[in-house]
């Protein structure tokens, strides 16, 4: 045992750098033997002139010329096998084809030399890097076309020059071709065009970035082969291709959930239940004891019914939010009369001012030109306004709305003029649940209202105002389009556009139409 | 064509009792039904003048007995069909279901007071 540990020390304590002195010593050793054995030479041949012996002067030299020419065929072959050896073991390991057989290790020759460590060394160093092509590798790699074979895979790469060009893009990239040739990404994203103000702020601060979306869209929901992905964007300044986007497609991960378990759908189904049966027995009941009930009774009846309205409200401002932000909401443009508009929810808003004592009054004349808007989103707008202004204003306040027109719109206002908003709440206003601090204490409501109502607006291509002095009152404004100066592009735009018309002629009824509680 | 006979297919005991109910106080005669195979049956076997269906019913929902009574050929042409429901569908499956109804419905957003009416204008038409 301790034979051989101390074997193995001392095989350890041979090091690469042992070679070189052992081989220097040994070239020069048979470099100065050779010089040696030809200078002794050459004098024998000077003592054999003298003797005046031609043949023997001839025969001398020609022996030193041959024993010369032998010594120094040796002497290279000597000198050059570690050379010979060391590049056979670098072609070895490099994966070339060639005849020769690699140098053994084993061979008694490296251990004389001290060579061994350094083969040893090379062999290491090739058995530990696998990226090192072999012979195989090689052959495939230079005959491999990447496309082709990103072509074969799912997950979509799309590659950007520094001119923001897509220079390549594979066949599962969500990538479309636009009227003038070039390629465009067709990415879905929440907020518009994130990927390219990312790009921009890359370019002004960063050598290297990376970022990740998920769950992004290429398409509309309802449009086929819609998929899902997560998209993995990586920077790199310089780079031939700036931009490599890789995009995963979680498209089986991400559907059921977003059609199947729609979660506020399914709980806005089990609140309108009870919802249901509250809103008609208050109704019914509200006829049936009217002459039994005195002046006061009356009146919280009223707020019961008021109440319950609202709640009903609430649950489609949701569910229509929750379509919005899903890309969901689709508005049905037909064309339609404010004061029609109104009327669905007319006896509604009376009822709510009158539970409050609100003023209203509605000015809405016929001679207003009839707009194109989906019924059921602009009463939910109009409910939302008049909702809000009560809420707002004081007991006894007045509140007007009002329609004129300007250019292809018709604009509708809502005034109160009640506790009004600073100048720095309304920047927050149309924000998802925002609430301004004071009228969280003060008002009831989810923060919901004006940012569909805006979205709503905004889907039929018009806009939402406001302008409020605090503790003067607010007066909050949308624009509709002129029916007539739209008519021929809701006509063209048909079914492909989020904006449709309605095909009434079957002749059938819906309470977002007609008929609303 | 006007209305005299409804089968309510319903299955929440107290949105039905209250439909039964105001119907029958102005003078309506009314079936109800609790759950879809039922209400199919009872659908196919006696000609009512309307049909007040729901959607989220047990057995049978509401969206396959419309497609058995209107879908292929129309087995209740005499009869007016009111699609009534709480559950908010996308936008797709509702323009399909309308195009086999009469009138479409979210049941809280109506009182028994406009269904009254609801039926008073298909009744007219």
């Amino acid at each position: 045992m301790e034979v051989k540990q101390s074997n193995n020390k001392s095989a350890k304590t041979l090091f690469l750098k042992d070679f070189w002195p052992l081989y220097k010593k040994r070239v020069l050793g048979l470099v100065l033997a050779l010089q040696v054995v030809a200078g002794l030479a050459i004098i024998l041949l000077f003592m054999s002139i003298d003797r005046q012996n031609p043949y023997l002067g001839w025969g001398l030299l020609s022996a030193i010329i041959i024993g010369q020419l032998v010594a120094a065929y040796v002497l290279t072959s000597a000198i050059l096998r570690p050379l010979h050896d060391l590049s056979k073991a670098l072609v070895h390991v490099s994966g070339e084809l060639t005849a020769e057989t690699p140098p053994s290790l084993n061979d008694d020759y490296y251990a004389n030399n001290n060579l061994r460590p350094l083969l040893q060394q090379i062999y290491e160093l090739a058995s530990k890097n696998t990226d090192t092509p072999t012979a195989e590798k090689t052959a495939a790699s230079s005959s491999l076309n990447v496309s082709s074979a990103l072509n074969t895979t799912a997950t979509g790469v799309v590659l950007i020059n520094d001119q923001g060009k897509i220079v390549f893009a594979n066949k599962s990239a969500p990538v479309s071709t636009g009227p003038n040739g070039e390629e465009k990404l067709d990415l879905v994203f929440d907020v518009d065009q994130p990927l390219a103000e990312w790009l921009v702020e890359c370019r002004s601060h960063d050598i290297h970035a990376e970022r990740t979306w998920k769950r992004i869209a290429n398409k509309l929901p309802g449009d086929e082969n819609r998929r899902l992905f997560d998209v993995f964007a990586s920077y790199e300044k310089g780079s031939e291709a700036e931009v490599v986007i890789t995009l995963f497609d979680r498209t089986n991960e991400y559907s059921p959930e977003e059609e199947d378990l729609d979660f506020i759908a399914f709980a806005a189904h089990e609140l309108r239940g009870p919802i249901t049966v509250i809103r008609g027995y208050l109704d019914g009941l509200n006829d049936e004891l009217s002459q039994a009930m005195n002046s006061e009774q009356k009146e919280l009846f009223n707020r019961l019914i008021v109440s319950a309205n609202r709640l009903s409200g609430y649950i489609n401002n949701i569910l229509n939010a929750s379509r919005y932000d899903r890309r969901h909401l689709q508005v049905h443009l037909t064309e339609l009369s404010l004061a029609d508009i109104y009327e669905t929810i007319a006896d509604d808003m009376k009822l709510r001012a009158l539970a409050q004592r609100r003023l209203l009054s509605v000015n809405l004349p016929p001679s207003l030109p009839n707009v194109a808007a989906d019924l059921n989103s602009i009463s939910e707008v109009l409910g939302n306004l008049i909702d809000n202004a009560i809420k707002y204003s004081n007991d006894g306040g007045s509140i007007e709305v009002d329609a004129t027109v300007n250019g292809d719109f018709v604009e509708v206002s809502v005034t109160d003029h009640g506790i009004g908003m600073p100048a720095n709440v309304i920047g927050n206003l149309f924000h998802k649940f925002y609430r301004s601090h004071r009228s969280r204490e003060t008002v009831a409501g989810t923060g919901i209202g004006l940012y569909i109502s805006k979205a709503i607006i905004e889907s039929h291509g018009g806009k939402m105002n406001v302008r409020s002095v605090e503790g003067h009152g607010s007066t909050f404004s949308f624009s509709l389009p002129i029916y007539a100066t739209v008519a021929d592009k809701i006509a063209k735009t048909g079914a492909n556009n989020q904006q449709f018309v309605e095909h009434s002629s079957s002749g059938w009824i819906r309470n977002h139409g007609a008929i609303r509680g | 064509m006007a209305i005299h006979s409804i089968l309510i297919i319903e299955d929440d005991r107290f949105i039905g009792e209250m439909y039964v109910r105001s119907l029958q106080k102005a003078g309506y005669s009314v079936d109800w039904m609790v759950d879809g195979n039922d209400g199919l049956i009872a659908a196919r076997n006696k000609p009512y003048d309307c049909i007040l269906l729901d959607l989220m019913l047990p057995e049978k929902r509401g969206g396959e007995i419309l497609q058995i009574l209107r879908g292929q050929q129309d087995l209740i042409p005499n009869t007016k069909v009111v699609v009534l429901t709480n559950f908010d569908q996308d936008e797709h499956s509702r323009l399909a279901m309308e195009h086999n109804a009469d009138a479409y419905l979210i049941k809280a957003e109506i009182t028994p007071k406009k269904l009254l009416s609801v039926i008073e204008k298909l009744s007219a038409s």
